[in-house]
């Protein structure tokens, strides 16, 4: 050290002790409190949060910003001193100057600063520096650890839209001491819509709806739900609304509270409509929406329920859904190439078999997570078994894959899979929550330390996939085989793998310690690995045990989402503190009659089908016309990408051909791969938004409206070939010697599910006259059907 | 002041980033659009980065180029390494290049060299992902395509899609929107990878899905939304506020916007090329669609991947290059880039020249090289790139960089600087997670001019 700068300490050390020992009075703050004395981690590191000063694109980066580097998120409060008062020679604080501290003359905008000026010398933030400066700029260790924060009030409900509301927050820190905190704790509305906040917790209704506040301060999440009703007019009385069951007893006891009303009952062909896209992604025959109308039985939109969900096409749409949930991604399967796809399928139909017998949602869960390959067979009859699924997959598409106990293509990658992929994709599965944030940080809005991960990620260091002492030699044996008898240079060769239980590998250690870190349940108990136990197995029965609050509610969750086109949590694989259920009791009403039912998802199904909540219409009334989340209305919705094309082929009475890596005239929902040999497919495919099931996140599925999709709508020459099939609706009617009138019901009711209004009729009259071409004239109007919103969207 | 401050440096709001989405492509209005390109300038960092190009074609070499053989040949470099071919001068004093590529001397003088390359994967499609995303892949999340940032942070012009490729790379595994989600993709050329019917070339051409099939005419397409819109007439009474909705009338017209304006197929009509140039560009589809790229550009489209095939030289390595990919490559690369000179455009687009990996030094048993990530070359010229200038050296025997090495993150922040983008701006993924574009990367100064 350097004479200079021994003496620039020693300085520093006087003049700390005399401007220690002069100051006083502390910071005046926001909303009338006085802070008496300024703490550098209750305070200064909330500052540092709430500014975003120690977010990933600023100082939190890990290259820091400028220089100057803070933990990400303010996690480490010991660096974060040491970054603020030693390095860059100590300039950031200046004990002799206290207001020439560069921190101070950065921040404030007197110096230039990459990320501008953050508060102005007149602010009270500038206060609380320039107060912890001057008396000393001192950490005390852990002083700002939280053992718990307090919202006051837990809920705002307001009156009416334009009110305004005071979120307070305090914080129960570790040494017992319990303080307001709410001008260093950071609000964020998670609809701006509805209601927006200030950074000091004053929370303002915009227009009717719910939300939620999000508060979170140095790591800790709390929301505050958000109600504001409709204003009604005078003398408006709220209606008595039927109720079917449960599900709308909580939704319209809900919407009362907001002064909502719901719409009315769907009218016939609207629901017709809506349940069998929603169910089986088919639109129904114009004979069957016929039928459906003159059917006079009161019972009859039951019985059509259950005649559809005991479909084969429905079993498989949501054998789609959990393909998705557990990643059939074809490329990472097992080569040889042309045999991936088939192996999707496989994946496919495995799910498909099993919602098709409805077997409980908790026995698939088990056989998927876990799968072993031999299931306890002997190494020679599960051989005999691998070289049947195998010579299947060459083949065709008929396989007795889907027979197996267990789903082992799951653990079949081609690339190997790490311990953290396995605890991502299993917690996004299976209990809706994304844990990807905590691999390298705590996660920012969410309860889940790194710690947390790695234990829980740790469960699957025994899964292994290769051969297992007691099958190596007949696999060794069988590979050899294979290689002999391959064509040269082919390293495409299917080679035998076993997914098996082996010893644990060494597994994640803690972040900090770098001690072991014992596998442990999310949240949940400790899992060790015991020789002949299988980790995975105790890890299921406490995710379906009554100690897990997410295993019955994200499923149940999935199904409300599918269907009400809005997750009550939503996105429906985000289950975090930061994003609560829209309506708690609903959600929790609905996973307990999941679990009192023994986790019977055509039960729940059949329940969510039938509450009135489901068959109300999309139309919507003056109450309820700005509802997003509470489901006063049916909400308009795209299809699935899948959907989108079985619909138009149904509208259009025409059927797929796939090439070779798919079934010829599957449908699009019993399609298995995610990537296969057809570039129109592929191609539509993802231009309406199937996901590539490379990431274990329901976003992958896009469904927001793109400019390719109305393209390919208006354009797309295999489309428009299919307008002009022979063996396709309109090639068909136009054969069948039917007048300008039955030809033009049949049209609409097999793309609109419904008759053509007094006005469409007159359209299309105006528009025949026009066109001296009959032919020419109808093919105009099924191009103009498909392209309306009304086909295209789902209502 | 504070508050656009924090938009900034959190980059965009999950909202915001669904909102964009929505309005995805030449969706923007001209008033997002100026904004957004405002953002760009305002970004933090942004103030360092001052616009040198407005688009990009990449010349993408797919099978992964021995580019020891072609931009860094190592004459001194012992047997089993030392390939076939010699070097030859250029144009840029000092910089050596194959003798089989003698057009791409003649204007190396407007061409960097970068020789210094490097990753780590020599797996053609990670390595793809690598290179034409500029992040390292992970399962965790899905990178967008250098062409998809470009067009979800670039205005794009209307009437013609910003980003078009005319081929899928790895069948579609690469060259796509990642996060960004669908609305980002490509648009993809058809008849690109048609046979070469002579005459016939690039007559095929056409974007998927923003031009009329054969026999669908305009005034059909006319008649026929005035029918739809008739027809959807009671529908817009059921729902008179959603953004979706809304978004998809938006769409509609933007659908029809295209379909009306020509600009894209007229970029597609070649014939409106002498036949002296496109016999330059050489009469193939990748010299045909090297010369509609050029045209695309002009119609304002951002990005253009085009693609040649064949670099995966496991077995006869220099009668392959020799006989076949260099002189096919050397013809069209030269072609576009004199002709972008010519016109006065190279000056405002990047032509960026690659492949997913290089090959072996080592020289295998059948004549061919197998892959090598470890060290490979790329070609970039205009936008901003310096003229006449080979970046880095690798070491004696090509195995590894040597001097200024750097990596795919690397270029792809020196592209994006250079088309004014902060390479370390933030966009948010679908679940809320803040990404740079290219977190790893870093400008290399050297290269721009």
């Amino acid at each position: 050290m350097s004479r200079r700068s021994r003496l620039r300490i020693t300085l520093s050390l006087i003049a700390l002790f005399l401007t220690a020992a002069t100051s006083h009075a502390g910071v005046d703050l926001p909303g009338g409190k006085h802070l008496d004395k300024v703490d550098f981690e209750r305070h200064i590191m909330g500052l540092f949060g709430r500014m975003g000063c120690n977010s990933g694109s600023c100082h939190g980066s890990f290259q820091g910003k400028g220089g100057f580097r803070l933990s990400l998120f303010g996690y480490e409060p010991s660096k974060d001193y040491i970054s603020v008062t030693r390095d860059n020679l100590g300039r950031r604080v200046n004990p002799v100057d206290p207001e020439r501290s560069l921190l101070l003359l950065k921040a404030s905008g007197q110096v230039e600063h990459g990320g501008g000026m953050r508060f102005s010398r007149d602010s009270w933030q500038y206060r609380v520096f320039l107060d912890w400066i001057k008396n000393g700029a001192l950490w005390h260790a852990g002083t700002g650890t939280v053992k718990k924060i307090t919202l006051s009030p837990p809920e705002l409900a307001f009156k009416k839209a334009g009110e305004s509301g005071q979120v307070q927050v305090s914080a129960t820190f570790a040494d017992g001491v319990e303080a307001d905190i709410t001008p260093f704790a950071d609000f964020r509305t998670n609809d701006d819509a509805v209601a927006e906040v200030s950074n000091q917790g004053v929370v303002k209704s915009l227009r009717a709806g719910s939300t939620a506040v999000i508060v979170s301060y140095r790591g800790n999440v709390l929301p505050v739900r958000i109600l504001v009703p409709m204003e009604l007019p005078a003398g408006f009385a709220y209606p008595s609304v039927p109720e079917s069951n449960f599900i709308d007893r909580e939704v319209f006891a809900r919407l009362c509270l907001l002064n909502m009303v719901p719409s009315d009952l769907s009218s016939d062909e609207e629901f017709l409509r809506r349940v069998s896209i929603d169910t089986i992604a088919q639109l129904p025959s114009p004979d069957e929406v016929r039928a459906f109308l003159v059917d006079k039985s009161p019972d009859k939109r039951a019985k059509k329920i259950d005649e559809l969900l005991a479909h084969p096409l429905h079993a498989a749409l949501w054998a789609t859904k959990l393909c998705d949930i557990t990643g059939n991604d074809t490329a990472s399967l097992e080569n040889p190439a042309q045999t991936k796809a088939k192996r999707s399928q496989m994946w496919h139909d495995w799910f498909r078999k099993r919602l098709a017998e409805n077997l409980p949602y908790d026995e698939i869960v088990h056989g998927v997570l876990c799968a072993t390959s031999r299931e306890g067979k002997s190494p020679e009859d599960w051989i005999e078994d691998v070289k049947k699924i195998d010579a299947a997959a060459v083949k065709g598409f008929a396989g007795e894959y889907a027979d197996r106990g267990t789903l082992d293509l799951y653990w079949r990658r081609q690339q190997n899979q790490t311990v953290e992929q396995w605890g991502e994709r299993t917690a996004a599965a299976f209990m809706g929550v994304r844990l990807e944030c905590a691999q390298c940080h705590k996660h920012p809005f969410d309860r889940w330390t790194q710690e947390e991960y790695r234990s829980y990620a740790n469960i699957f260091s025994s899964v292994t996939l290769g051969a297992s002492p007691d099958a190596k030699k007949l696999i060794d044996a069988e590979n050899v085989d294979r290689k002999k008898n391959a064509p040269k240079n082919n390293n495409q060769l299917a080679i035998v793998k076993e997914v098996f239980l082996g010893p644990p590998a060494k597994g994640l250690k803690h972040p900090d310690t770098g001690l072991p870190l014992n596998p442990k349940a999310l949240g949940g108990p400790d899992i060790p690995h015991e020789k002949g136990k299988d980790t995975r197995e105790a890890l299921f029965q406490w995710l379906r045990g009554p100690d897990n609050s997410f295993f019955a509610r994200s499923f149940v969750n999935r199904i409300w989402g599918h269907y009400l086109a809005v997750g009550l949590v939503h996105p429906v694989d985000d289950f975090s503190l930061a994003n609560p259920a829209s309506n708690d009791k609903l959600l929790d009403a609905l996973a307990k009659a999941f679990v009192d039912e023994k986790f019977d998802i055509r039960h729940m199904e059949r329940l969510i089908l039938n509450s009135r909540t489901y068959q109300l219409s999309s139309r919507t009334n003056d109450t309820n016309k700005f509802d997003k989340n509470n489901y006063a209305h049916s909400y308009i919705r795209p299809m699935m990408a899948e959907a989108v094309v079985d619909v138009l082929n149904s509208a259009l009475s025409v059927s797929e051909k796939w090439g070779n890596d798919v079934k010829q005239d599957s449908k699009a929902g019993e399609v298995g791969a995610s990537q296969f040999q057809n570039p129109a497919m592929t191609y539509a495919f993802r231009i309406f938004g199937r996901p590539p099931r490379t990431t274990a996140c329901d976003c992958e599925r896009a469904m927001e409206p793109a400019l390719p999709q109305k393209l390919y709508l208006m354009t797309d020459p295999g489309l428009i070939g299919k307008l002009n099939a022979p063996e396709g609706r309109l090639q068909q009617l136009l054969k069948a010697n039917k007048s300008d009138d039955e030809t033009l019901d049949e049209l609409f009711l097999a793309t609109l599910t419904r008759l053509p209004t007094a006005n469409d009729r007159k359209t299309f009259a105006d528009y025949r006259r026009t066109v001296a071409d009959r032919r020419a004239a109808f093919t105009d109007t099924l191009w103009a059907l498909i392209n309306t919103r009304e086909f295209i969207l789902n209502h | 002041m504070t508050k656009r401050f924090a938009s900034d440096c959190e980059g965009f709001a999950r909202r915001d980033f669904i909102k964009l989405g929505a309005a995805g492509l030449f969706g923007l209005s001209l008033p997002q659009l100026l904004e957004l390109e405002a953002r760009a300038q305002d970004a933090p960092g942004g103030r360092q980065t001052t616009r040198r190009a407005s688009s990009v074609i990449m010349v993408w070499l797919s099978g992964g180029p021995a580019t020891i053989d072609m931009w860094d040949i190592r004459p001194d470099a012992p047997d089993g390494i030392r390939g076939e071919f010699r070097q030859m001068q250029t144009r840029a004093g000092g910089v050596q290049i194959c003798e089989h590529l003698p057009r791409m001397a003649q204007i190396m003088d407007r061409c960097t060299i970068v020789r210094s390359l490097a990753h780590t994967i020599p797996s053609h499609g990670p390595a793809t992902v690598f290179m034409t995303t500029g992040n390292k892949p992970t399962p965790a999340l899905q990178y967008p395509a250098l062409g998809s940032l470009a067009t979800r942070l670039l205005p794009a012009a209307r009437g013609v899609p910003p980003y078009v490729s005319f081929s899928e790379l790895r069948n579609g595994a690469a060259g796509q929107a990642g996060y960004l989600g669908t609305g980002f993709n490509p648009f993809i050329v058809e008849g690109a990878g048609a046979p070469a019917g002579r005459g016939q070339l690039a007559a095929n051409l056409r974007v998927r899905g923003i031009t009329l099939p054969t026999g669908f005419t305009l005034q059909q397409l006319e008649n026929r939304d005035r029918l739809l819109q008739a027809f959807d007439r009671g529908f817009e009474a059921t729902d008179r506020q959603t953004d979706l909705v809304d978004g998809l009338d938006a769409f509609h017209r933007q659908a029809l916007e295209i379909l009306r304006s020509d600009r894209t197929r007229h970029a597609f009509n070649l014939d409106a090329e002498s036949a002296s140039l496109r016999a330059r560009y050489g009469n193939n589809p990748f010299g045909q669609g090297a010369l509609a790229s050029r045209r695309l550009i002009e119609a304002g489209v951002r990005f253009v991947t085009i693609s040649l095939g064949g670099w995966d030289t496991h077995g006869q390595n220099f009668t392959a290059l020799r006989t076949r990919l260099l002189p096919q490559l050397d013809q069209t690369l030269s072609a576009l880039i004199s002709d972008l000179d010519g016109r006065g455009m190279l000056d405002e687009t990047i032509v960026y020249c690659a492949g997913e990996f290089g090959r072996t030094p080592r020289i295998n048993q059948n004549a061919g090289r197998d892959h090598w990530a470890r060290s490979m070359a790329v070609v970039l010229a205009g936008g901003g790139f310096r003229k006449g200038y080979a970046h880095g050296t690798t070491d004696s025997q090509g195995m590894a960089p040597a001097t200024e090495p750097c990596t795919p993150d690397d270029i792809a922040s020196t592209i994006f600087s250079n088309l004014g983008l902060d390479p370390h701006h933030e966009l948010t993924t679908p679940t809320g997670r803040p990404v740079q574009l290219f977190r790893e990367g870093r400008v290399v100064q050297r290269l721009v001019a």
